[in-house]
């Protein structure tokens, strides 16, 4: 506090010099900063503050910046590569690089092999998009709805979470006029009670489109009433599409067709 | 002032010189080892992965420093790692830095393709031996944990409602695209992979971003230190560091497993 008062007092005197005297010039406002001790300890203490400060973060910018890379001046040098042309009428060379050309031909072909030249289909479920292939061509693309990524949670301990699973599948099962057997999820979702298993409210007709294909584990691709929601994740985990790119996509894959989805 | 006084005054004055020199010592030794750390992860990686010469064929030697043959071997081991990644039925990425495309795959098949917009490779995986590189390549590398500026599953929690009357239906979902993407992917042999966004990004966005770099390189900072502490010399981790539009970088995140793989073509 007395501290404070006397700076207080300092800066006061060296404002009305500065007022009534100010033909002296600097010259006077250096000397009385100087004569004030008190000023010098608080100046002081402040540039030791700042030099600390800009230290500190000097050495924290050089650990975590420059050190990186100097690391990388401390890595070698690239390695050098050539076309060694003495080696072009070497027997051994070219032996090995026969060798090697052939065992690249086996496992190109091995690695094209896993591409089917059968019908299949690509669902995007990040962008909510499709991508139908015939003999390893694209010939249809479009929108589709897939999970939304929701959990819904009960009062209780049950929760259920909707998402459309990732990896390779493969067609199991086509329908026609499919019905929806509504599961448990689907009344608790609307504030509704569960049913029995067998109690007609299950069961929900033309909700599905024209056509379901199955692809395991209760997973569907089929139609929708909501196509306004096409190319939004909004859905239990089944994949949704357009009437026409449904039956599209009915057509072309068969049972045993690949899925896949990413 | 007495003797005793001095003396107690120059100790004062002692203490934060000898925690200065103290310091100063650590912080050379820290850079000491933090510039070693680099060749040890070279010659970590010469002993585990150099391709051991069969007695009966030995490989001319010639033959690691021809660029055709070289990049025989490399293409060799991106296949090698591709079809070992085909064989299961999970998302897998793909990165060739050869013709820079980043694809993702399903057993085997191609699902989405991504241009890099930028490549940036620590000099650790272009100063090695090739042929050592290529056999540490010829492996899918397992991703062991990531870091990222997304969430991997945007999960929402609806609690269900009690009765028909707090049910809302249509509820169309927020797709809006307002986070950077910014992601570290490491893997089990120590190579991280960092992806940024192409699209430049606004200001909001910038300072989240630093921040995230700065939290990954005090992260790498702490390691480090932790290692050194213990006279240990800290684990270098070479990088490969690549730029995709923002679109794509977000597909890649989000498809591929935690635990999923990754074949690269240096």
């Amino acid at each position: 506090m007395e501290n404070d008062n006397l700076r207080d007092k300092a800066l006061n005197n060296i404002n009305v010099n500065v007022l009534t005297n100010s033909g002296s010039g600097s010259q006077d406002i250096f000397n009385k900063i100087l004569q004030n001790e008190k000023l010098l300890i608080y100046l002081r203490i402040t540039l030791i503050g700042i030099g600390s400060t800009l230290a500190v973060i000097l050495i924290f910018a050089f650990f975590l910046y420059a050190l990186p890379g100097l690391q990388q001046l401390s890595s070698g040098s690239k390695a050098k590569l050539s076309k060694v042309s003495e080696l072009l009428d070497d027997q051994a060379y070219r032996k090995q690089t026969s060798l090697m050309q052939k065992e690249l031909h086996q496992l190109s072909r091995k690695y094209s092999s896993f591409t089917s030249g059968l019908s299949y289909v690509v669902i995007n479920t990040i962008d909510n998009r499709f991508l139908l292939y015939r003999n390893k061509k694209m010939i249809r693309e479009g929108f589709c709805s897939s999970g939304s990524y929701t959990m819904l949670k009960t009062q209780g301990e049950k929760k259920w979470i909707f998402k459309t699973p990732k990896g390779k599948y493969w067609i199991r099962g086509k329908t026609t006029s499919p019905v929806w057997r509504r599961p448990d999820w689907a009344f608790v979702e609307e504030g509704l009670p569960v049913p029995s298993d067998n109690d007609p409210s299950r069961w929900e007709y033309g909700v599905l489109g024209d056509y379901a294909m199955s692809i395991g584990d209760g997973y569907l691709i089929h139609g929708t009433l909501y196509k306004r929601f096409l190319g939004m994740p909004v859905t239990h985990g089944c994949v949704r599409l357009n009437d026409e790119d449904l039956e599209a996509i009915y057509n072309t894959l068969s049972i045993g067709s690949k899925v896949y989805i990413f | 002032m007495d003797n005793k006084e001095l003396t107690e005054k120059s100790g004062n004055r002692r203490i934060p010189l000898v925690l200065a020199s103290f310091a100063g010592v650590f912080i050379v030794y820290f850079i000491i080892m933090s510039m070693i750390s680099p060749g040890k992860k070279l010659s970590a990686i010469r002993s585990e992965y150099a391709i051991q010469p069969s007695e009966q064929n030995p490989p001319d030697k010639r033959l690691y420093s021809d660029s055709a043959y070289i990049g025989m071997l490399k293409e060799k081991s991106f296949l090698k790692a591709k079809i070992a990644m085909a064989e299961t039925d999970s998302v897998s990425l793909a990165l060739n830095l050869a013709d820079s495309t980043a694809n993702l795959e399903i057993s085997g098949v191609r699902v989405h393709s991504a241009r890099m917009t930028g490549i940036r490779i620590s000099k650790i995986l272009l100063s090695g031996n090739p042929e050592t590189i290529c056999s540490m390549l010829s492996r899918p590398l397992n991703i062991v944990r990531d870091f990222a500026t997304i969430k991997k599953e945007p999960l929402m929690i609806k609690m269900a409602p009690k009765d028909t009357s707090e049910f809302k239906p249509d509820v169309i979902p927020d797709t809006s695209d307002y986070e950077p993407v910014n992601y570290i992917l490491e893997t089990d042999s120590g190579l991280r992979i960092i992806v940024y966004q192409s699209e430049e990004v606004n200001p909001s966005d910038k300072r989240r971003l630093f921040f995230f770099d700065l939290n990954d390189r005090f992260r790498t900072l702490w390691s480090a230190l932790k290692d050194v502490a213990v006279f240990k010399i800290p684990d270098y981790k070479p990088y490969i560091r690549i730029r995709l539009p923002k679109a794509d970088a977000k597909v890649i995140y989000r498809a591929i497993p935690r635990k999923g793989q990754v074949a690269v073509y240096i």
